[in-house]
């Protein structure tokens, strides 16, 4: 398949902070791509660079064969964008909206399709001051397909949304993809990119630190299993540490020892124990950490260290 | 461009224009300031003004005795095409400057062209509106007489001047304009100054003369006196500046406001300071 997006080396400073740091990125036609990372990475930055809205520092950028910098005319025609925040347009109903859409393309959608696709037929008539946030969004992703655009950007598509009305965002995201579509989405929900996208890019602090399927993303992100108990006060732990550099202890002085051999690395902790007169180890754990649960440590790690993204 | 771009940019403007008078007619309170707030001014001030002007004494021959509401209705003419321009303009578009209505506007293949022209379209179309109303309730409730076909081609141009040139100000000021809260305050305060030493209230003439030519700088002063061009008897051309309508200067000023300024306005306009 073709690139759709091909970007080499693109980066972007604020100042002394560098939002894009050195992006190299390939999208295939037809591919759902998220790009996931927690507040602050740079996904909104990259992503309105490759829409035309923000100046790169440094690199090239080739969306849909057009410079987005210089060529955003052509590129406007071709491509639909979902922006983080909702237009107001208080006074317009979605079909007046979508109608006066469809007249700036070459090749629109029907409006009734538009809205049918969207679920906001029933809502057609009713004052943009009037429609719920879920529906504001959902009117914004009509507005963006309505051109029938060979390229749709989403930006945070269903963030603030309860769990039901991001489950049907989903729904009608999917819907648009089916048209064919290449689609870029950025968010900060795993499960999001996992619901949505054929291929995942992951970034923090402003640059790609992994790319692939969700399969992928399980493997790179898997780790070592992870024993964990909670030794009693006062018990002499020198000799555990000495052999086990890697034991961690946590705030409430739980110990956990990552390790890839648990059967191995848990029967010597079991013969330590015992050596000490210990025949139970208390609150005993040995589990593997879900991808949900890396993911939230690398959000928490990034959102203590990077100050928060330029919107 | 070829010609199919013209009519399609044409087309488009002509659309957006329709976009925003609907949005406009469903705020109720873009519509009151619009469309009451001048003829509010012109009901308390023609009623309680009733005193004849005088006639100037440097005319000659048999001059007509004019009331205050005729000359008063040129000046409130010249704030209703000002406000509707500059003051209603300016304000809707540094609020969706802010609000990101614009920011999802650049991401459309809508001409910049076609954008600007429904912005004067919608302007023209509230003036004309506004107008309409003005010069019915005066001629039916306050006896202000209709101009003759000289007046009416001579108001024509000066709509289709002032109108365009009022817009050139409203882009220019969103500039500086630091929220969408603080937009009308930044709006309103050049108004009000503007009304005061444009010759709306009171004649030009009695004005300090550093302060005549502050306003002759900006429209709403060339608008005023080709009004009363309009609404008043030639003689009183002597109560003017330089004893004359100074209409070709008019034209001068106006033509200059929309060539230079559109031009500059256009090219430094900020689509987007909702970040």
């Amino acid at each position: 398949m073709p690139s759709v997006i091909s970007i080499n080396g693109v980066t972007k400073r604020y100042g002394s902070v560098t939002a894009v740091d050195a992006v190299d990125l390939e999208i295939e036609a037809g591919q759902v791509y998220a790009l996931l990372g927690p507040n602050g990475a740079g996904k909104t930055t990259l992503i309105e660079i490759l829409e035309g809205y923000r100046q790169r520092d440094a690199g090239d950028v080739s969306v849909l064969g057009y410079d987005p910098q210089r060529q955003r005319g052509e590129l406007n025609r071709r491509v639909g964008i979902v922006l983080q925040r909702s237009t107001p347009m208080e006074g317009l109903t979605p079909r007046e909206m979508l109608s006066f859409s469809a007249r700036l393309y070459d090749h629109p959608m029907d409006t009734d399709e538009a809205l049918e696709l969207v679920g906001l037929a029933e809502h057609a008539y009713r004052r943009g001051s009037k429609l719920s946030g879920g529906q504001k969004r959902r009117l914004d992703l009509a507005t963006s397909v309505i051109g029938n655009p060979d390229l749709i950007f989403l930006d945070e598509p269903t963030t603030g949304f309860d769990a039901t009305a991001r489950r049907q965002a989903w729904e009608v995201v999917r819907g648009l993809t089916e048209r064919g579509a290449t689609v870029i989405l950025t968010t900060h929900y795993l499960d999001e990119a996992e619901h949505l996208a054929q291929r995942i890019g992951l970034i923090k602090d402003g640059r790609i630190i992994f790319e692939g399927d969700i399969a992928e993303l399980r493997r790179e992100m898997a780790t070592d299993t992870r024993i964990s108990w909670q030794p009693p006060i006062g018990l002499d732990l020198s000799d555990l540490l000495d052999e086990w550099k890697s034991v961690r202890a946590g705030p409430d002085g739980r110990l956990s020892l990552p390790t890839q051999t648990p059967t191995v690395d848990l029967a010597r902790l079991i013969d330590w124990a015992r050596s000490r007169g210990i025949d139970e180890l208390p609150e005993l754990q040995v589990e593997r950490p879900d991808l949900e649960e890396m993911y939230l440590e690398l959000v928490d790690d990034s959102q203590a260290l990077d100050p928060a993204e330029p919107r | 461009m070829n010609t199919a771009d013209i009519a399609r940019t044409l087309r488009l403007g002509f659309f957006y224009m329709l976009l925003n008078l609907k949005t406009i007619y469903r705020q109720p309170a873009a519509l009151f300031f619009v469309v009451a707030f001048p003829i509010m001014f012109l009901v308390i001030f023609s009623s309680l003004l009733t005193f004849e002007i005088g006639i100037p004494p440097e005319a000659e021959g048999h001059v007509p005795v004019v009331k205050f509401s005729q000359y008063f209705v040129a000046g409130i003419v010249a704030v209703a095409i000002f406000g509707t321009s500059f003051n209603l303009l300016g304000t809707s578009l540094s609020i969706q400057q802010f609000d990101g209505t614009l920011k999802q506007l650049a991401a459309t293949p809508l001409p910049k062209a076609s954008f600007f022209m429904g912005l004067v379209g919608t302007a023209l179309a509230y003036t004309i509106l506004q107008l309409i109303i003005m010069i019915i309730l005066g001629v039916v409730a306050y006896g202000v007489e209709l101009p003759d076909a000289q007046g009416w081609l001579t108001l024509i141009w000066i709509i289709l001047l002032g109108v365009p040139a009022g817009c050139v100000l409203g882009i220019a000021i969103t500039k500086i304009i630091p929220s969408a809260n603080a937009a009308p305050a930044v709006i309103q305060a050049p108004f009000i100054i503007l009304q005061f030493i444009s010759g709306v209230f009171f004649t030009l003439a009695s004005l300090p003369t550093w302060l005549q030519w502050v306003a002759g700088v900006f429209p709403l002063r060339w608008l005023a006196q080709g009004l009363r061009s309009v609404f008043l008897p030639d003689a009183y051309k002597f109560a003017e500046p330089g004893m004359s309508w100074q209409l070709e200067l008019a034209a001068i000023v106006l033509g200059v406001w929309i060539v230079a300024g559109l031009g500059l306005s256009i090219l430094t306009f900020k689509w987007d300071r909702s970040g």
